[in-house]
């Protein structure tokens, strides 16, 4: 007789939503005893990660590449976010753009950006345009395309609407067809975003030889576990922060679709 | 005054289907302050019809005119209250009913105040800040109402305003355009395939003929202004509704494979 409470409170303790904010806490702690008691040299306690962190800041190598990273990523996906949301936009709209330019896009969906790396490096080298045109190609598609088919799913009848009411060309796109399409865009500025974090680590180790990802091939070069981990709880930070800032502009830019 | 010459409009051929003639030779005028219903057979054309005299699409041949003027494309004398409501789903209600005056370029506090006017005349004190989704279809098309009415036309265009809302807030939403039509002396046009609505709204009833669409008759309704409560107590109406019937089924029977021999 006992028992049974005792069995109802934990069926309701593993129903509890909270426990997605006990995963992080509980993969940390995995992560530091794993690290004290296995002998495998490439796997260092967390603590021991926090604290390369922390030696870098210090000494000013990790701000620098940061800051280094951050405005590659900040130039690359601004440059395809305003380039790809006209775009999609205007092929969404008049089927004769989009007869004329789907191929390239096509193209572009379907191969892997790093095809382009040699071509960019054969143009600029090893400079920053080239991170930053590398970061641009991999966020500008998935925007334009998504711009694209938010602009195709508004309903008809609401241009057919504003065109009743008198709107010009200029006003159907701008009252209607953008605000239409505004939470289609936003998924796909959100995907944008990720594209572009992604891209900017690859183009750190692959590419410009400066920011995080040329630090992480440094440290990597010397063994150095601690300060690769370390590195790799940065990155993983400034992702989910990016991702999450672009998040929370679209909820607010698209509250209208969220239940009552 | 809306004239209707001699117009042919045609639909081209599309995914195979053959090109098809919606209406063919359709004359019709509407005076100043008339309230006319355009009834037919799904599928004659009607709504085309009134899409033209919106401006919406243009005569293949023949012309459509108002007071003189031929229609090359939609203007502020004409507003149009749709079907299916075709609100914006981002906009509130104040929005929504201030739309066609903010496509005029008017400053927002103004065309607002003019939204709120028409909020208080539709019966929507309290859900000026709503979303379309957050009212029933009933009130939607008071929101639709309201937005034609915000731009102060001399015509108004309604395509089967009330054909998806339910049966007891159509009868209010007639009342309630009845009473306007009173009141503010509009010219309307009213596209419904309800021969009761038709009846009971309008002035004068037209009567198209199955694709290619004509007017076949043009029916005055032959009530006193206001209307009689009971319009099933006027000999006039039940009249006129009962030989709308029969020809709309005539018709019906007519173009229908099954009724063949």
């Amino acid at each position: 007789m006992s028992r049974r409470p005792r069995f109802a409170s934990l069926g309701r303790l593993l129903q509890d939503r909270r426990a997605g904010w006990l995963s992080l806490p509980a993969g940390i702690v995995a992560w530091e005893i794993a690290g004290r008691v296995s002998q495998f040299a490439f796997l260092p306690p967390f603590s021991a990660a926090v604290s390369a962190v922390w030696r870098m800041t210090w000494s000013g190598e990790l701000p620098q590449s940061v800051a280094a990273s951050l405005t590659a990523l900040v130039v690359g996906y601004a440059s395809a976010v305003c380039v790809g949301i006209p775009l999609g936009i205007v092929m969404g709209r008049y089927r004769r753009v989009d007869a004329f330019l789907d191929v390239y896009v096509t193209i572009l969906i379907a191969t892997p950006k790093l095809l382009f790396v040699p071509i960019l490096f054969s143009l600029f080298g090893t400079s920053r345009l080239t991170q930053v045109i590398f970061i641009y190609l991999s966020a500008v598609v998935v925007i334009t395309v998504n711009a694209r088919s938010g602009v195709r799913g508004v309903d008809a009848a609401s241009v057919e609407m504003a065109r009743a009411f008198g709107a010009t060309e200029r006003q159907v796109l701008t009252r209607i067809l953008l605000p239409g399409a505004l939470p289609m865009i936003m998924a796909g500025v959100r995907m944008g975003m990720a594209r572009a974090v992604r891209a900017m680590i690859m183009g750190d180790m692959l590419i410009a030889l400066v920011g995080m990802g040329a630090l992480l091939r440094k440290y990597g070069g010397r063994f150095d576990a601690a300060s690769v981990f370390g590195l790799l709880l940065v990155i993983v930070g400034v992702a989910l922060a990016c991702t999450s800032t672009i998040r929370s502009v679209e909820r607010r830019m698209t509250r209208w679709t969220e239940e009552s | 005054m809306i004239t209707v010459r001699h117009v042919d409009k045609a639909f081209p051929a599309r995914n195979g289907n053959a090109a098809t003639l919606a209406l063919h030779g359709v004359n019709l005028t509407i005076d100043t302050d008339e309230f006319v219903s355009v009834v037919g057979p799904s599928g004659c054309g009607k709504t085309t019809l009134l899409r033209m005299i919106a401006g919406l699409v243009l005569p293949d041949a023949g012309a459509i005119a108002i007071d003189g003027r031929p229609v090359t494309g939609p203007g502020p004398d004409r507003a149009v209250v749709f079907q299916q409501f075709s609100l914006l789903p981002w906009a509130t209600v104040a929005d929504n009913i201030a739309f066609g005056l903010e496509l005029r370029g008017m400053p927002r506090d103004e065309r607002l105040a003019i939204a709120d006017d028409q909020i208080h005349a539709m019966g929507l004190r309290g859900f000026e800040r709503h979303y379309p989704r957050q009212l029933s279809g009933g009130m939607q098309q008071r929101v639709g109402l309201a937005r034609a009415l915000a731009v102060n036309p001399a015509i108004l265009l309604m395509d089967e305003p009330f054909a998806s809302v339910d049966a007891q807030t159509r009868r209010t939403l007639q009342e309630d355009l009845r009473t306007l039509a009173e009141r503010t002396r509009k010219t309307i046009v009213f596209v419904t395939h309800d021969i009761d609505e038709a009846v009971r709204l309008a002035d004068r009833v037209v009567l198209l003929s199955p694709r290619p669409g004509q007017v076949v008759e043009s029916l005055p309704v032959g009530l006193s202004r206001p209307r009689p409560e009971d319009l099933d107590q006027e000999p006039a109406a039940i009249q006129l509704k009962a030989y709308l019937w029969r020809q709309l089924r005539g018709m019906q029977q007519a173009t229908s494979p099954k009724s063949r021999p």
